[in-house]
């Protein structure tokens, strides 16, 4: 008999006879390691993945265009040099308007967007199928998708009708010829001249008439009477130049000029007021959960096609960056561009940052209560052992067991039990953390080597607590009133 | 090393008659030297057991010291003191004293394997012997008879080969036969290794072992 086996039987044994006990101060010691290491991890990295997580719920900055100005490619790019290249996390810009599937007798809204920004600034967005690469090509709404039956691979024909033209005419019949055109320009010394015009079979003029009642009378004043200069537009196309398709009326080049382009504004306005069809193909049929599914994606490019404007109505702005920085941002912007203002989606980012304080509260909150039970349940184990193991306590302190060895064998005991406890939280707890961050924000943790010393650590430190007053229970038995026997 | 109380006395806290407290052993001095054998007797209650526990340093007396040798030994702090009796007092204990998850043997050796000593294989081998229980060295003490645990408890009191050997009716679960051979064993470790021994008992065949006969009644030590 070796002495090592001798005392290695004498800690198995009373280990072994405990078990259940044992296991119990274990269980609760992993448990509590494990949901404080679980909550400490999301805790650490859920700031970083809240930040994402708000930005992708819609941007938290808009860039529109100022009263009576314009927002394009132009003036957005201009506007975003505000913004340090690394804090922009993207910039999608988008020019709605409402396209008819007249095929189906349905109408809806639709974005001209940059769908390589879109990835950036809205990451949530689920699309079933691929975005679009090309011209042609379009990402449709689930809710659309679903009324007008349509699935990637299918093809789209869509329809722009300008505001102005008659919505509830048919493309076909605001073609009709004998349309007439009207328009006005500004004359001689600002006055206005007015114009109307019958065009023929071909598009081409088949009769003028002049009100050039604003214009000095001896000169430009004439034009509307004179047979020979009204003559030259008779059978001619729109658009037309001034001294090559027409001759200016000598003394009236001003008001010449006028007539012209009125008429040239006129048949503008009627060219784009021309509904535009083209073909889509679908290539990605969008999910989002919110009004998102309800509009039709294209590229810029083929919205300019479409509308004939090179125009957009909002870029939506993804930032990293902390409130107060926003607002210098947005300030910058609003100030130095002559189009573009900039608003800051507020509701976004203070709730970013009190959902942040809340779940520090509560983190902490659930962090004492479950330090609190798991020390209860430690403590009465450990108690229960103690007045178990009474009677052996106090024998060996009559054969000369100080109180010192007493102290060290439960808190060796203790430690032991945290150290098996804090490496069963450490792994279970980086479980429970990337299941929880899975789960709720659908990315995945890293694992923080830190953790594993910090939870053994931490639950050594509890367990070791815990013993205290067990620890002082045992002391305190009295050898020789255990001497005196049953 | 020789024991010497120094009018030590326990008093506890009891409603007795008109006082809040009583004397389970009231103030008394005696020494027991080196190389001799001292036998206590007395009724039941008298407070054998409370004198023996102060003399061998597991309780402490509300009144007076305990001298080994020149040290007062209730002035020594808790770890001095264990390791004190550890090393040099041998207790056997009144009542059941065997911790039941360890072997008869490894019981024995407990008290040196406590401090990390040299375990006194040797010295418990010829003990158990003496005593009639060489052949249960393995087995565990919940298999034992009385006796046989007795036994266990004052070869675990010599094996150490202490200065002091302080016994608690030591012969209670024995038979005669026996009696004698614990008894003569105590008087011989007394007188030839020149050890103090201080044996409390009701047997009356003691007696004719003892260098010095105590006898207590009430607390009380009484002229003899
Ligand atoms: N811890 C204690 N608290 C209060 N009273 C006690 C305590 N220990 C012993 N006593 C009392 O002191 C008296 C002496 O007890 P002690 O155990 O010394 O008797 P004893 O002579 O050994 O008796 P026995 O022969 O039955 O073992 C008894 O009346 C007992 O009730
Ligand atoms: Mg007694």
């Amino acid at each position: 008999m070796t002495k090592r086996r001798m005392f290695l039987r004498m800690i198995t044994a009373s280990l072994l006879r405990r078990r259940s006990r044992m296991l119990i101060a274990l269980l609760s010691i992993g448990i509590g390691a494990t949901i404080l290491a679980g909550l400490v991890t999301i805790y650490v990295d859920v700031p970083r993945q809240m930040g994402a997580q708000f930005r992708s719920y819609g941007a938290n900055m808009l860039l529109l265009p100022k009263d009576g100005e314009t927002l394009n490619g132009e003036s957005l790019a201009e506007a975003l040099k505000a913004i340090p290249e690394d804090a922009l996390v993207g910039a999608a810009p988008y020019r709605y308007v409402r396209l008819d599937m007249t095929t189906r007798q349905q109408s809806f809204p639709a974005a001209g967007t940059d769908f390589d920004e879109i990835t950036k600034t809205s990451p949530y967005f689920s699309v079933e199928g691929e975005y679009p690469g090309e011209s042609g090509q379009v990402l449709v709404g689930k809710e659309i998708a679903d009324t007008v039956g349509v699935k990637p691979g299918s093809t789209m024909k869509l329809t722009y009708q300008p505001s102005g033209s008659a919505s509830d005419k048919t493309p076909e019949e605001s073609r009709v010829p004998g349309a007439a055109l009207s328009g006005k320009a500004e004359g001689f010394g600002g006055g206005i001249v007015y114009v109307s015009a019958e065009l023929d079979e071909e598009m081409k003029i088949a009769s003028l008439s002049v009100d050039a009642s604003t214009q000095t009378p001896e000169y430009g004043g004439q034009v509307p009477e004179n047979e020979a200069f009204l003559g030259q537009f008779i059978g001619k196309a729109l658009p037309l130049t001034l001294n090559e398709d027409v001759d200016a009326l000598t003394g009236a080049t001003v008001t010449s000029s006028a007539v012209v382009d009125a008429l040239n504004k006129a048949t503008e306005a009627a060219v784009s007021a021309q509904p535009k069809t083209q073909n889509f193909t679908v290539t990605g049929i969008l999910t989002t959960g919110g009004e998102e599914e309800g509009y039709v994606f294209l590229s810029l490019r083929d919205m300019e096609a479409m509308t004939g404007e090179d125009k957009l109505d909002v870029a939506e702005l993804s930032v990293s960056a902390g409130v107060d920085q926003l607002e210098a941002y947005a300030e910058a912007i609003t100030e130095n561009s002559g189009s573009v203002r900039a608003r800051l989606v507020k509701r976004v980012a203070r709730s970013e940052a009190s959902v942040l304080e809340k779940l520090t509260a509560l983190v902490f909150l659930v962090t004492l209560v479950v330090l609190l039970l798991t020390m209860i349940c430690v403590s009465t184990t450990m108690m229960a052992v103690v007045s178990e193991r009474r009677r052996e306590i106090g024998l060996r302190k009559a054969l000369g067991a100080s109180d010192g060895a007493i102290r060290a064998e439960f808190l060796g005991e203790g430690l032991f039990l945290g150290l098996l406890g804090g490496v069963m939280g450490a792994v279970l707890g980086f479980a429970f953390a990337q299941a929880v961050s899975v789960n709720v924000f659908g990315s995945s943790i890293t694992f923080q080597p830190l953790l594993l010393p910090a939870a053994i650590l931490v639950s050594m430190a509890i367990a070791a607590a815990s013993c205290l007053l067990p620890i002082k229970r045992a002391v305190a038995i009295d050898p020789a009133i255990v001497l005196k026997g049953e | 090393m020789a024991v010497k109380a120094e009018s030590i006395a326990k008093r506890y806290f009891r409603k007795t008659g008109g006082a809040n407290y009583f004397y389970a052993v009231q103030p008394v001095s005696l020494e027991i030297a080196a190389g001799e054998i001292a036998v206590l007797t007395g009724r039941s209650g008298s407070g054998k057991t409370t004198l023996l526990h102060m003399l061998s340093g597991l309780l402490k007396p509300t009144e007076g010291k305990v001298r080994i040798d020149e040290t007062d030994l209730y002035s020594l702090d808790d770890r001095a003191l264990s390791r004190l009796r550890s090393e040099r007092i041998g207790v056997v204990p009144q009542g059941r004293s065997a911790i039941d998850t360890l072997t008869v043997l490894e019981n024995i050796l407990l008290p040196a394997k406590l401090y990390g000593r040299p375990l006194p294989v040797e010295g418990a081998r010829q003990w158990m012997e003496r005593l009639g229980i060489a052949p249960l060295g393995d087995a565990r003490p919940a298999e034992l008879s009385g006796g046989e645990l007795r036994r266990m408890a004052i070869v675990r009191a010599l094996a150490q080969s202490p200065d002091l050997l302080f016994a608690d009716e030591p012969t209670g679960d024995l038979d005669d036969e026996n009696t004698r051979l614990v008894l003569s064993a105590f008087q011989a470790y007394a007188h030839e290794q020149k050890k103090a021994v201080f044996v409390v008992t009701h047997e009356n065949d003691a007696l004719q072992y003892a260098d010095t006969v105590y006898q207590m009644d009430g607390g009380r030590i009484l002229d003899r």
